[in-house]
């Protein structure tokens, strides 16, 4: 029971890239000033590059804690996850004008544990196969908005995770699971790093509704000497809606598309009326969902 | 509502995220395949280059062998000797050529093979059966999938293609997989992620005549009578066949040398249980073994040719051990129970033809060491399961 809840936890973790594009959180404009008659506020876009004023806090169901110690300095960490999994971001404006801002984000997670209570699902449980060694996983990258007409920025952003040793011996293999976060979440450790850019565009269409694409590429590491080989590429394409629920509240619903390979392969007739077996990449969709509090 | 200008309702914004999403899950691969048909076809393969083969023949070579997945004697973590999950890339290419090897050695016009994989993690994704289509004089196969999983989330066994095939040095006109029943012993998440058992019959057309030949490979941890089962089945596939068959395989279950249902019939006869490969770790596991029932194989050696007789097999032990096909324990290890390295401890494969038919003299044997019918390899180091082999006689 144990193992199931924190191997649920984990899962829980391993799925805040594909369920909460929803990272961060903008509160929610205070009505108490506006007139009757002024139109409220729309809601802030999320994943963007602005930090928030000091004080601010946002956390979601799966979305992390982040909170902006300073005008230009945001923490943020999952208070729940992290006592299997410590992982904690720091954004640091470096740039913050009307229409453009840049944000660095440096962040370290210690997955190892929270990997382990996977052992004998994810991974082998045996003595000599299930070993898995201790590792940091500093991560590093910029994020840079610009203002792309009324209510919409365009974000772009790019970063790069590896996995330094710390202690212990290794001698699980990589992942090569079924769900392409976890072999991201998995990569910098098992695979050595990720490297990762994106674009995104967002646009509030009513104070109450906004909505979210974006474009994302990954490339990981190769797989340990030894195992077979598959394509270091990882795409995605997300498309998702904000949803404003009363004064602190927001519902995000939406979808990703995931392409990768996952060693998946297809069976053809060829033309002399024989079968023929084809590797091809395979397309998942995951929905995105959260509800997200914020002050 | 205004979007960009133009008036629509609300849900229309809802639905410009709904639909898209509803496309897209079609694309997703499914996490197993659950086989719901009872009897469909299956595609046929041809190696790259066709060999030569004699024509017309008035007999038929035939080799039946569970190959373990290319895993040697590698011990995985369910036979409790090792802790194994996955084979590397050299592994398996080294194992495989040593299985092509033997299979050149015997050259058989019909191989059966059980437990081969196409695109298994644990076997590096290697795709055994255009292995041995490109490596031995075989030129045509008919795989029948019995578990093909996406991600098994176990041990971190990962995504899995397994099953039976029929190799042939003559074309496979059809071939087709008849569906076995589940097991209904395991919860359902166990059950959706696991093997689901299927037959495997290919026609073959030998110089202008059809044989069928069919390969079986029986559930072998049940504890609710699925391998009974399977094996009642299988029987009556064969009695309903039409065309000159082969039948051989993996079928778990001991020789009908006596029956374990008379109290006292198989001492000293035919062991039963406690084999010099089990290991107490396994006791009260999803692996441990169950208790054998040899006379559900009655019917095959009462109705058909068996390749090794029972009269040839004995009453004794030192009689049936020539014949003993399959031990968990390899040569390199050392049994808990008696001391002594492994070798082959019990019968589970056999190979069948009609009566009519029947084997050429002195052609039938279990392929357990080098120099057994002529042999240079060791099979003893290629699988936890030995060859069967004989000459089909093909009755005029």
């Amino acid at each position: 029971m144990m193992r199931r809840t924190a191997l649920s936890l984990f899962l829980l973790w391993a799925l805040l890239p594909s369920a909460a594009l929803a990272e961060q959180a903008a509160p929610a404009t205070k009505p108490s000033e506006a007139r009757p008659s002024e139109r409220p506020e729309p809601l802030w876009a999320l994943d963007a590059a602005p930090t928030r004023p000091a004080g601010s806090w946002s956390v979601g169901v799966f979305a992390p804690l982040r909170y902006a110690f300073t005008d230009a300095v945001e923490v943020e960490v999952h208070p729940l996850l992290s006592l299997v999994a410590p992982t904690a971001l720091v954004r640091v404006a470096h740039l913050k004008g009307p229409g453009l801002a840049l944000t660095g984000e440096y962040g370290l997670s210690v997955p190892t544990f929270g990997l382990s209570l996977t052992r004998g699902y994810l991974f082998p449980s045996g003595e000599e196969t299930g070993k898995l060694g201790w590792y940091a996983i500093p991560r590093a990258g910029l994020v840079a908005s610009v203002a792309a007409g009324a209510e919409a920025q365009l974000t772009g952003r790019a970063d790069l995770a590896v996995g330094i040793p710390v202690a212990g011996e290794t001698t699980v293999r990589s992942l090569d699971s079924f769900l392409a976060p976890l072999d991201l979440l998995a990569a910098p450790m098992l695979r050595g790093f990720r490297t990762h850019v994106g674009a995104g565009y967002d646009r509030a269409l009513l104070p109450w509704l906004r909505v979210r694409t974006s474009v994302d590429g990954y490339l990981v590491g190769a797989q340990p000497e030894g195992d077979a080989r598959s394509s270091p590429l990882f795409l995605s394409a997300h498309v998702g809606l904000d949803l404003r629920v009363g004064r602190h509240g927001r519902f995000t619903l939406g979808g990703i598309w995931w392409n990768w390979d996952q060693f998946r392969t297809e069976v053809r007739t060829g033309p002399d009326g024989y079968a023929e077996r084809r590797r091809v990449r395979s397309n998942d969709f995951l929905p995105t969902l959260d509800f997200i509090w914020a002050g | 509502m205004r979007i960009a200008g133009w008036s629509a309702p609300p849900w229309v914004a809802v639905s410009m995220v709904a639909l898209p999403l509803v496309v897209l899950l079609g694309s997703c691969e499914l996490p197993a395949d659950r086989l719901e048909f009872e009897r469909e076809p299956v595609p046929v393969w041809r190696a790259s280059t066709l060999k030569a083969a004699p024509e017309a023949p008035a007999s038929l070579k035939v080799m039946a062998w569970n190959i373990k997945y290319g895993a040697g004697r590698i011990d995985f973590w369910f036979d409790f000797w090792g802790d194994r999950v996955q084979l590397t890339e050299e592994e398996v290419a080294t194992h495989m050529a040593a299985i092509y090897r033997l299979i050149d050695e015997y050259d058989p016009d019909v191989l059966i093979t059980s437990e081969i994989e196409v695109n298994s993690r644990r076997s590096a994704y290697f795709d055994m059966v255009q292995g041995i289509l490109e490596h031995t004089r075989l030129n045509y196969a008919a795989y029948v999938s019995t578990w093909d999983s996406r991600y098994i989330p176990q041990e971190g066994l990962g995504r899995m293609d397994l099953g039976n095939a029929i190799f042939s040095k003559y074309p496979i006109t059809h071939a087709e997989r008849i569906r076995q029943e589940d097991r209904t012993d395991q919860p359902p998440h166990v059950g959706y992620f696991y093997i689901h058992r299927a037959v495997g019959r290919a026609v073959i057309d030998v110089g202008g005549r059809e044989v069928a030949a069919y390969a079986v490979h029986t559930e072998a941890y049940d504890q609710d009578g699925t391998k009974q089962k399977h094996i009642a089945q299988i029987h009556e596939l064969v009695k309903a066949e039409t065309l000159p068959f082969v039948l051989g395989g993996d079928f778990n279950e001991l020789p009908p040398l006596c029956d374990e249902r008379v109290p006292g019939d198989c001492d000293g006869v035919l062991q039963l249980s406690g084999f010099n490969d089990e290991r107490e770790s396994s006791k009260g596991t999803d692996y441990e073994q169950p208790p054998y029932t040899p006379h559900v194989m009655r019917p095959f050696f009462d109705g058909l040719a068996p390749s090794i007789t029972l009269e040839r097999y004995g009453r004794t032990r030192e009689s049936q051990q020539r014949y003993f096909s399959h031990t968990v324990l390899g040569p390199d290890r050392v049994s808990d129970i008696d001391g002594k390295p492994g070798f082959w401890n019990r019968t589970l494969d056999y190979l069948f033809v009609r009566k009519e038919d029947g084997w050429v003299d002195g052609s039938t044997a279990v392929l357990q060491k080098p120099g057994d019918l002529g042999i240079q390899s060791d099979p003893m180091r290629l699988s936890d399961h030995a060859p069967t082999v004989g000459t089909w006689r093909l009755a005029p």
